[in-house]
């Protein structure tokens, strides 16, 4: 079975050369060819998925080979609780990307499809490396599909938003790798154990200042990614010069990378330095939750609603890791692939309404329902799955992040800390925030008088509809049965907690031992 | 004296010399001689697969002692410098119909092969000379350009200085230690006698010189900018790679000390951060990567800082990755990079419309030299960092990593230009054999970045 894994990782690269290969100006075979491709990595995903035991600890499907064997670098891969989820997310948008980019691009739509495997390709090495070196060459190499994405596709002012987003997120990475070089030396010249394994990494217990230098290194990085309050200014322009494909890459998987990074590696890494650095944390989730909100009620550009949205929704994430509940870190991780679906959805949404109309901005719409009653459906349906409905994926992913920041932090309160009862507060006034931001903005487009750039419109094809309607079937999937993704998970949420926390499994007892510490922490910093 | 030893040690450099020779007799029997490129190219050919035949049979030999030996390493490092020069001579086909420039191409090579041999500061001054002096008329061969006189002429007065400080210090080595081996500067840089340190630190300007560290870097930008497309190849990546190795034949393993080390840091340190700034504003190709090459000879110093015995290692492994990888960019470019307006960035603007192929080259040459992975820039990077942190220099090693981010924003410029542009003037047709130059510089790019453990194992 361990193949399989290669398979699906290896498949897009494939897919990638068989592109390339084919004559130029066969661009209706290079179309059906990817989507073809994309399918078939998503089939091979839902057998994985399917298999993979959540009872198990430990890698799953892995392989092992040398790679750099006088560093001590493998090529390792496998799943496990934390990345299972993510990967079927992958591979799942996969298709719709393929499908949902067929009349928009008509530019050099080889090299268009082949940097979209290129980037699926790396997407997932990213999510099944278990090798610090692997993860990071899969991290970095993201950038480059990604800075052709942009650059070649996007509107306008693409050049200026890809290299903002290029040159934001290498500067993270180049203190990670300066991170990362001094971690493994530091294993290796303790232990004497050369090796770039995660699970070795994790043995390494650094100082506390040591820790705390590493964690901001990496921390850096992955909060680029997020992005966390203040370093999200490279998102919005991001998103909106993005093409449609492109967006729905960077906000359904691309940004779940800085949150699966602290799940992965940031945190667990360096547990001292995150219990230390909590507050920190936390405030700046709150704050990318609150912040994201409020710059998404005042935009008047659908993209950037939806941009800043992203920023909202994964500070739930990052306030989940933070909790260090048991249910807060799985709901993170279901939030994680919620908003990976809702924003996604919304822009291929907002892609689909831009093909029709060539703007974007609010005010050229109005009451599209009555004209355009299947896509109206759709948004609703994603809208309300963004703001959080109860069936639909993005109620499982908050409410599970809420209860366990309350969890967390009712025993802290009672101990005099009301800090992070404070921020969870904080973090459901996002939730308000969320609803009034959203429903406003379905209300302006598909509401009131009648009001288009011009008419008729088209509603959507059989194509677009499809890719929402499968779309959806994932939101209500999530929404109503979040039982057995959340099995997959928990014993990888139990471990992170444990390696966190630094305490055995067991909700309450975690926050039980943890609370003190890090209570006494913050009374010797004030 | 060992024929026999003299015979199968300096295959590489015989096989040299009979190119030379025979490009002479072309020259002696025929008005207008031709097959020149063949003859060279054959000639470099069986040199680089002679001294690869001898580094896998583990051939050791000191046919003049004292003065000159090979061993495996240093047979590797000749087969990887006499392999760069196999695509610089394919480029050189569009430019250089007569065989001066064969000529004098051998003739410095032949200098960069004694240097990775030299044992001693005689013949290691014999071999650096050897490189120089036709290099300097090579550059003044692209007569399009109205400065190539000027650039000619910076380079040799600037080499000229280059020579007298190395002689400078080899003379008060030689006053301090009596010796010329090269192991003599080995014993300078740990004593504490201010004549040896003196020493140590007139060569080791020289040796910046040579290899254009900041602040002796001045005359790089000039002569690559006003030499023809080979020429700034063969200047940015072999003669780059003989500075290279001689340093690293001189540094050994032997450790360095601090004072010594902070030298050693901080002008790399500041060529990175210079070379990455400064090319930001280049409109020229070849003067951009001029300071491209500047930023890099800084990364390369950087690997003396490290353990003795990973120096030379690492220094192979990234002048493989950047050579194959500059070299590569070099055979993209159009045919009439040599007058001034085809050497304009702009005139790149949409180059992946008219010629995709060259242009996915150009940009994997960019991305490589960036160190963004997996190319194998960012291997080689890695490598030479590791080295750095685990000697315990970690905060020149991130200063070094953030100086390199400093260099991302100008390559994609280039890619920006090339893929993202609208297309500018059709600029002229590819260059003729720059198809195969690509194909000898992609297929050792892709093998390094894939199985760069095979490489690291083997050096």
């Amino acid at each position: 079975m361990a193949e399989l894994l290669n398979i699906v990782l290896f498949l897009p690269l494939a897919g990638m050369l068989a592109i390339a290969l084919l004559p130029a100006g066969r661009d209706a075979l290079v179309r059906q060819l990817s989507l073809a491709v994309m399918v078939v990595q998503f089939v091979l995903t839902v057998v994985l998925y399917v298999n993979f035991d959540g009872s198990v600890a430990g890698l799953q499907f892995e392989s092992r080979v040398p790679w750099i064997p006088g560093w001590g670098v493998y090529y390792q891969i496998g799943l496990d609780g934390m990345n299972v989820l993510l990967v079927l997310l992958t591979a799942f948008l996969g298709p719709l990307v393929v499908a949902g980019a067929f009349s928009a691009i008509t530019k050099d739509v080889k090299l268009f499809y082949a940097m979209v495997f290129f980037i699926q390709f790396a997407m997932m090495g990213t999510f099944v490396a278990q090798d610090l070196f692997l993860f990071y060459v899969f991290w970095e190499t993201m950038l480059i599909p990604m800075f052709l994405i942009i650059g070649i596709w996007g509107g306008e002012r693409r050049i200026y938003a890809t290299l903002k987003f290029v040159l934001y997120t290498a500067f993270g990475s180049i203190l990670m790798l300066a991170a990362l070089i001094y971690l493994v030396w530091t294993l290796q010249s303790t232990t004497g154990v050369v090796s770039f394994a995660f699970a070795d990494l994790y043995q390494v217990r650094l100082p506390l200042p040591a820790q705390t230098l590493l964690l901001g290194a990496f921390a850096l990085s992955f909060a680029i990614k997020v992005p966390m309050f203040p370093l999200h200014t490279w998102l919005p322009d991001a998103h909106v010069e993005a093409p449609t494909a492109g967006s729905v890459i960077l906000a359904g998987v691309l940004l779940k990378m800085g949150t699966y990074g602290f799940l992965k590696l940031g945190f667990p890494l360096f547990p001292d330095a995150t219990r230390e650095f909590t507050p920190l944390l936390m405030g700046l989730s709150v704050i990318s939750i609150v912040v994201g909100a409020c710059l998404a009620l005042v935009q008047t550009d659908i993209k950037k609603i939806i941009a800043y949205s992203s920023i909202s929704h994964l500070g739930y994430v990052m306030l989940g890791l933070l909790s260090l509940d048991l249910i807060g870190i799985q709901g993170a991780i279901i939030q994680m692939v919620s908003h990976g679906l809702t924003a996604a959805g919304l822009f291929l949404m907002v892609g689909m309404i831009y093909e029709r109309c060539h703007t974007r901005d609010i005010a050229h719409y109005g009451g599209l329902a009555k004209i355009l009653p299947v896509y109206s459906v759709f948004f609703m349906i994603l809208t309300l799955a963004a703001i959080g409905l109860p069936t639909t994926s993005g109620f499982t992913g908050e409410f599970l992040v809420l209860l366990g920041a309350f969890n967390a932090a009712w025993p802290i309160y009672q101990a005099g800390d009301a800090f992070p009862l404070t921020m969870a507060v904080g973090a459901v006034t996002g939730v308000v925030l969320g609803a009034m931001y959203m429903l406003w903005l379905a209300q302006r487009l598909l509401f009131g008088g009648t009001k288009a750039p011009h008419l008729p419109i088209t509603d959507l094809n059989r194509r677009e509809s499809s890719i929402l309607a499968i779309l959806v079937v994932a939101v209500f999937w999530l929404g109503l049965f979040p039982q057995e993704p959340m099995r997959k998970t928990e014993l990888a949420a139990r471990q992170y907690q444990q390696m966190v926390a630094g305490t055995p499994a067991g909700s309450k007892a975690a926050i039980g031992v943890a609370a003190p510490e890090s209570i006494a922490a913050r009374g010797s910093t004030r | 004296m060992n024929w026999q030893a003299v015979l199968t040690s300096m295959l590489p450099e015989h096989l040299l010399l009979a190119g030379i020779v025979l490009l002479i007799v072309l020259d002696l029997v025929s008005d207008r001689p031709r097959g020149a490129l063949a003859v060279a190219f054959v000639a470099v050919a069986a040199a680089a697969v002679a001294a690869l035949t001898l580094a896998l049979d583990g051939y050791m030999a000191a046919p003049f002692a004292g003065q000159f030996s090979v061993n495996p390493p240093t047979l590797i490092a000749k087969a990887i410098v006499l392999a760069l020069v196999l695509p610089v001579l394919l480029l050189s086909r569009d430019d250089f119909a007569d065989l001066r420039f064969h000529l004098l191409l051998l003739s410095s090579l032949y200098g960069v092969c004694l240097m990775l041999s030299a044992d001693s500061f005689l013949t290691l001054f014999l071999g650096l000379e050897l490189m120089s002096l036709p290099v300097y008329v090579l550059v003044l061969f692209a007569f399009q350009r109205p400065d190539s006189p000027e650039a000619a002429l910076k380079y040799l007065v600037l080499g000229g200085a280059a020579t007298a400080t190395f002689l400078m210090g080899v003379s008060l080595l030689y006053g301090g230690t009596g010796s010329l081996a090269l192991t003599a500067f080995g014993r300078a840089l740990g004593s504490s006698n201010a004549m040896a340190q003196a020493a140590v630190v007139l060569i080791v300007v020289a040796f910046f010189l040579k290899a254009a560290i900041v602040p002796f870097h001045a005359w790089a930008p000039d002569a690559y900018e006003g030499a023809s497309v080979p020429v700034t190849a063969y200047m940015a990546t072999v003669i780059k790679a003989g500075v290279l190795l001689a340093a690293a034949r001189l540094f050994a393993t032997t450790p360095v000390g601090r004072p010594m080390a902070d030298m050693l840091a901080i002008l790399p340190l500041a060529s990175m951060i210079w070379g990455n700034l400064a090319a930001i504003k280049q409109t020229s190709f070849r003067r951009m990567i001029a300071y491209s090459s500047i930023a890099h000879a800084g990364y390369l110093f950087f690997a003396f800082l490290g353990a003795g015995a990973g120096r030379l290692q690492a220094v192979l492994f990234y002048l493989l990755a950047y050579g194959v990888m500059n070299l590569l960019a070099f055979a993209s470019l159009p045919r009439n990079g040599d007058d001034v307006a085809g050497d304009r960035i702009t005139s790149l603007k949409g180059l992946y419309g008219r010629r995709p192929f060259a242009a996915l080259m150009l940009g994997l040459s960019m991305l490589s030299l960036a160190g963004i992975p997996p190319l194998p820039g960012f291997v080689a990077k890695f490598l030479i960092f590791k080295n750095v942190i685990a000697a315990g220099y970690t905060v020149y090693a991130v200063l070094g990593l953030v100086a390199s981010y400093l260099g991302i924003y100008f390559y994609l410029r280039v890619i920006q230009y090339a893929f993202m542009g609208e297309a500018a003037a059709e600029t002229g047709p590819q260059r003729r054999l720059a198809l195969s130059a690509s194909v000898i510089c992609l297929v050792p790019a892709m093998l390094l970045a894939v199985f760069p453990g095979w490489f690291i194992e083997r050096l």
